[in-house]
């Protein structure tokens, strides 16, 4: 039990870091925006096409914003060393990566959430019908964001580079949740939605992998 | 010393002679014509590349439990070698479908997981470089390396299942698929032989890497005095 | 026949690949021998 309370007090310190100064939500949410209107000046949608592309353009742009989003995880504990009184005062490691991928699914899903009406507003794309198993979608895939990367995370802040770095070890690997989630979107914001489960399933199996693989190996990534 | 050279004259011959098989001992396929003959070299090397990068991901697990670091050298040998391989898959590939199908390339689970696992593994040799500290580095491309190996199913299924909606050509006409005999040996016969030829290439990268090392600790000796 | 010339083609890229891949070990080996020997060389007394 001490996983849970060691996981519940640090996921609280995460999330009161970041509502203090909001910063990183705050310049997630622009990002995104600021993808999304680009793409549509690149592509400049008819009705149609916004609704065929329209969800995978969303994706897309939740992938960069993630990769841009997730950075600070582990270099915020750089700067003070903070991860070495971290790993002293907690008796699993896993619970610092619980709490951060925690911490992160929530920022992400809370960008994807305030972003929602504005996408829909400028793709013209309603998005109440199945709002429900969108949200269902949009927390599997953000899970999956968070899992791999705050696995990557910790190792990219470990390298030079670790900017660059960061996109290019976790984008390739996303592929799945990319592929998937806008998939399932797209079918979900049809004209004549479908649920694909089979999908969503996919989406779990992978956020179960990940996460288990995070959970074997998450205290080498640790390591000093 | 004498055994590696040994490996590598078999090699070069096994190569030839598996190159003499795919140009005149299998016979020419009814509907593609000579261009097919591309498909023993290709899919050999692809099957060579995937055993290749097993070999990586088992030395990455092996680094992780055991820190020795001969598999830190086996990872980054595998991994350079695994990439060669793939890049010669990449390149052949659309040399073969361009004629056949007047395609260059096609978004199915096949070649976009090929090219995902490129992507990986040019990403696991450049966090090598981006990392100083030899412990740190075999520890830390060992994880990713793992993580790599596990993503390659999903993107695979992931294409499979919800990308492959137009008819896409199978490139590699799926080497089970009743193949003929006498061009199931040929194949085989090449798989064999693209092994062995890895197996080679494999050695000489290793030795590389445990020089490097040698030379390191060498360099440190003398700038310790 | 029609595609000969790609055949070959696929066949020489592949192997070329594979040749400037062995290539670069070769040069790289005997680099660092040549650095090993001057290390060695460069030690004030055998141990």
């Amino acid at each position: 039990m001490s996983l849970l309370s060691n996981t519940a007090t640090l996921l609280g310190k995460e999330l009161r870091t970041e509502f203090r100064s909001r910063e990183l939500l705050t310049t997630t949410v622009v990002f995104i925006l600021v993808v999304l209107i680009l793409f549509s000046f690149a592509i400049s949608p008819t009705a149609e096409e916004s609704r065929e592309f329209g969800p995978g353009l969303l994706w897309l742009a939740i992938l960069f914003a993630a990769s841009l989003m997730l950075q600070p995880c582990f270099l915020r504990e750089q700067t003070n060393d903070t991860l070495s009184s971290l790993r002293l005062a907690v008796s699993d490691p896993f619970s610092i990566f619980l709490a951060k991928l925690i911490a992160n699914t929530l920022f992400l899903l809370l960008t994807e959430i305030l972003m929602l009406p504005l996408f829909a507003v400028f793709y013209n794309i309603p998005i109440l019908p199945k709002l429900h198993y969108l949200l269902l979608v949009l927390f599997l895939g953000s899970l999956g964001i968070s899992i791999a990367g705050t696995a990557l995370s910790a190792i990219s802040a470990q390298a030079r580079m670790r900017e660059l770095l960061l996109p290019l070890l976790l984008l390739p690997l996303l592929t799945p949740i990319l592929v998937v989630s806008a998939t399932v979107s797209v079918s979900l914001l049809d004209r004549e939605p479908i649920v694909q489960w089979k999908g969503i399933a996919f989406l779990g199996v992978f956020d179960f992998i990940f996460l288990t693989a995070l959970w074997l190996f998450g205290e080498y990534l640790l390591e000093e | 010393m004498a055994k590696r050279i040994l490996l590598g004259v078999v090699a070069i011959l096994l190569l030839i002679a598996a190159a003499y098989a795919s140009f005149f001992v299998a016979p020419t396929e009814r509907t593609m014509g000579v261009i097919q003959r591309i498909f023993y070299f290709h899919a050999a090397t692809a099957w060579a590349g995937e055993m290749t990068f097993f070999v990586c991901f088992v030395a990455n697990l092996l680094y992780i439990w055991k820190r020795q670091q001969k598999y830190d050298w086996l990872g980054v040998t595998c991994a350079e070698v695994g990439l060669a391989c793939i890049t010669v898959v990449l390149i052949t590939g659309p040399i073969w479908a361009h004629p056949v199908w007047g395609i260059w390339w096609t978004w199915d689970a096949r070649l976009t997981s090929t090219f995902v696992l490129w992507l990986l593994y040019i990403s696991y040799l450049l966090l090598r470089s981006l990392i100083e500290e030899p412990d740190r580095r075999a520890l830390l491309s060992a994880l990713f390396g793992v993580f790599a190996f596990l993503d390659v199913p999903l993107v695979f299924f992931s294409i499979r299942w919800w990308r492959t909606q137009h008819p896409a050509p199978v490139v590699m006409g799926g080497s089970g698929s009743g193949l003929d005999p006498t061009m199931s040996k040929v194949f085989f016969f090449n798989v064999f032989v693209m092994h062995v030829f890895v197996a080679f290439l494999i050695v000489e990268r290793y030795v590389l890497e445990k020089l490097r090392h040698d030379v390191d600790i060498l360099q440190r000796e003398v700038e310790s005095q | 026949m029609k595609n000969l010339g790609s055949v070959f083609a696929a066949y020489m890229i592949g192997w070329g690949v594979f040749f400037l891949f062995f290539l670069l070990i070769v040069k790289r080996t005997s680099d660092l021998r040549a650095e090993l020997n001057r290390l060695k060389n460069s030690l004030p007394r055998p141990k």
